[in-house]
């Protein structure tokens, strides 16, 4: 009595928010029906736990969600999920309270939800799912994560507590080796590629997950995602993976899994992982064939946000969202960058981190990427902007190893500003990362002007 | 010659902190001309810290403490040689906790740290992530240092004549939230809380914990700080942020 209470007053709020605004949708009705029944989603019925996957993990979550969702609706399934992001209790309690009746009966084929990794235990314990999906285990959000160890400890548990069949990251080492500690594993990867590099030695890798030694890479395919092996106990992921995409061609865009050809929709070489996991997730959880996964891509189009251009005074400024706490972005974008041999100003926008309170500076993670092929890459400028960060920014660009004479400060977070900045600029080729709410505001401001 | 060895980087590897080693390094050399960096670790055969003038330590997790600890056993005689002498250590973040005593876990077990520093420490729960502001007394040289805390322990530590703090806090949580003291100092060695990149954005700390070592080790650096303009323009607009943050928005 007390579930069907709780599910008809979420649904109530759900039609308002419909009616009100819906980009507040995603956690809302969970949110406050729980608060009338915490254990809510125990009581939805029609949920087969072997149809079910969470995907968890630090970077990659939401592309891989996505990916997965349009492969498995490509083939007629009716999937249940949380495509808006919303990965907490809440929000998979909110996906489920639309998609069910007013008696808790839910009519789906299969349910995929992207889910926080510090929230997977509540989450597990709420709702049963044989299959989870980890992504990658990467240094990220440390205000609220700490350090690598602490994820690591989160996901570890529910491994260890559950018996669910994993989907690990093989050239990860910190997911590879949650192998261990599960009955049923199944690994994706990437093979290595024209646009796999190596570091120098004065950059750090990482500890081994085993024994916390060195762990070596023998070339890199993401920042601390590779070729790996444990200078001490051996550990590695030198035995391959069970689908691994391979013959990655970024210039014709193709790649393949188990021999399959396989369009290739973005050409971020990171996705490759999302791709590598999406394929394997289908094939193992609903007998998708590769052939068949295959065509799903054709037409495959990912969230957006994370790429945009806008023209501003004759100025194509490609935008790149990257997390600030997160050097895996942050390598990623230098690496798309160096990939361009065109003339270009690149302009960074190191912020104060404002996820939740308190607000603070983060500048920690240029020190942990290699700039060297970026600065090699036909850059005139590097313009440093933003009000607080800024000089920071500059500061770990020359350590770098960029000229300083290259550099230009522009102590200002005034989106105009920063605009008219850019409209001076000698090339038209602009690349500018900074906090997605700053770049819609650049967005709107240039959308007027131009 | 200024000699740095870096400790354990690919175990204590976390928050960038490579800025702080290649600081260290350039810092060295424009005080004093010539500097090596080298790295440490279990596969570093002979290793004295004696020869070394500088030992950075950086942060890591606290589950490898142990491993750690115990492969310091094998040239702990010479790390305390070392220390007396008046060469600096210098461990930033968690690994403050790696050289005080017994760590307390949050799953009930406990670890152990070396035991130099009469600390001992709780993990937290929750990580606390912040800004930290400080008013160093270094090396006889009183000093403003703005930095971060990625707070993953708790550390409970006495002052005594011989142990200092490194600071005291003007914004942040320091070691514990409670006292106001922020780190550990013995002799010129540093136990801070402080990570990210503290030595790259407050080089006049930096500069002065060179000229320590260099001292003990009986070698000239400059006297005179160079003029550190971007990162006293960094510093300025920190301490005007972290003055506009809201009282009590710490959330200890």
């Amino acid at each position: 009595m007390k579930f069907r209470s709780a599910l008809v007053y979420g649904k109530l709020i759900n039609l308002a928010i419909n009616v009100i605004d819906k980009s507040r949708g995603s956690n809302k009705a969970g949110d406050m029906a729980m608060a009338k029944c915490p254990d809510m989603m125990k009581h939805f019925k029609g949920i087969d736990p072997s149809k079910v996957l969470f995907i968890t993990g630090t970077n990659g979550k939401s592309s891989t969600n996505n990916l997965i969702n349009h492969i498995l609706k490509k083939q007629g399934y009716k999937v249940v999920s949380n495509l808006e992001g919303a990965n907490l209790l809440t929000g998979i309690c909110t996906a489920l309270i639309k998609a069910s009746d007013l008696s808790g009966n839910i009519d789906a084929d299969f349910f995929v939800f992207e889910t926080d990794e510090r929230y997977l235990h509540k989450i597990r314990e709420n709702l049963p799912c044989d299959n989870l999906l980890v992504t990658n285990i990467q240094k990220d959000q440390v205000q609220r994560n700490g350090d690598p160890d602490y994820i690591y400890r989160k996901i570890s548990k529910v491994a260890e507590e559950f018996d669910m069949r994993l989907f690990l990251n093989a050239d990860e080492p910190r997911a590879d080796s949650l192998g261990r500690k599960a009955s049923r594993a199944v690994r994706f990867g990437t093979a290595r590629h024209s646009r796999s590099f190596t570091k120098d030695d004065s950059y750090v890798t990482m500890p081994c997950p085993v024994c916390r030694h060195k762990i070596e890479f023998s070339y890199y395919n993401n920042d601390n995602v590779g070729g790996f092996r444990c200078v001490h106990c051996g550990f590695s992921n030198e035995d391959g993976a069970d689908y691994v995409t391979e013959n990655s061609d970024f210039e014709n865009r193709t790649f393949a899994v188990r021999g399959v050809p396989f369009k290739m929709p973005y050409d971020q070489p990171y996705m490759l992982y999302n791709y590598s996991a999406a394929v394997a997730a289908v094939k193992e959880i609903a007998g998708i064939e590769p052939e068949v996964a295959a065509k799903a891509f054709a037409d495959f189009s990912n969230i957006s946000g994370r790429y945009e251009t806008i023209r501003y005074k004759g100025k194509n400024i490609k935008y790149m969202r990257f997390k600030q706490e997160n050097p895996e972005t942050l390598q990623n974008f230098i690496n798309v960058i160096a990939s361009d041999p065109d003339e270009k100003v690149i302009v960074v926008g190191y912020g104060t981190v404002n996820d939740i309170i308190p607000s603070y500076i983060n500048s920690f993670y240029g020190f942990d990427c290699d700039f060297s092929k970026m600065i090699r890459s036909n850059v005139k400028k590097f313009l440093c902007v933003t009000d607080t960060v800024c000089y920071d920014a500059a500061n770990s660009f020359m350590y770098g190893g960029v000229d300083p004479s290259m550099i230009e400060i522009l102590p200002t977070s005034d989106v105009s500003e920063i605009l008219e900045a850019i409209a001076k600029q000698d090339t038209d080729n602009v690349y500018l990362t900074m906090e997605l709410a700053k770049f819609e505001k650049m967005q709107a401001v240039a959308g007027k002007e131009d | 010659m200024i000699k740095i060895a870096w400790m354990y980087p690919d175990t204590l590897y976390l928050h960038g902190e490579r800025g702080n080693a290649l600081a260290l390094k350039h810092i060295s050399e424009v005080l004093g001309g010539e500097a090596v960096l080298d790295k440490v670790d279990f596969e570093t055969k002979d290793f004295d810290p004696m020869d070394y003038d500088i030992l950075f330590f950086a942060p890591g997790e606290v589950s490898s403490f142990e491993v750690i600890g115990e492969d310091m056993g094998r040239y702990m005689d010479r790390l305390k040689e070392f220390i007396e002498s008046g060469r600096a250590v210098i461990a930033t973040g968690t690994t403050l906790g790696l050289f005080g005593g017994e760590v307390s876990r949050t799953d009930g077990s406990k670890t152990h740290g070396i035991g130099f520093i009469p600390a001992t420490a709780v993990e937290r729960e929750y990580v606390y992530g912040d800004d930290e502001q400080i008013n160093a007394d270094y090396h006889g040289r009183k000093m403003e240092v703005v930095g971060n805390q990625i707070q993953m322990i708790n550390v409970s530590f006495e002052e005594t004549a011989e142990f200092r703090r490194f600071g005291s806090v003007v914004y942040g949580m320091g070691n514990n939230g409670r006292d106001g003291i922020e780190g550990v100092v013995y002799k010129n060695s540093v136990f801070t809380n402080m990570l990210g990149p503290v030595l790259v954005n407050n080089p006049w700390l930096t500069a002065e914990i060179i000229r320590a070592a260099a001292e003990a080790s009986g070698k000239n650096v400059k006297a005179e700080d160079p003029d550190f303009e971007l990162e006293k323009k960094s510093l300025e607009c920190k301490k005007v942020f972290i003055a506009e943050k809201k009282p009590g928005s710490m959330g200890l």
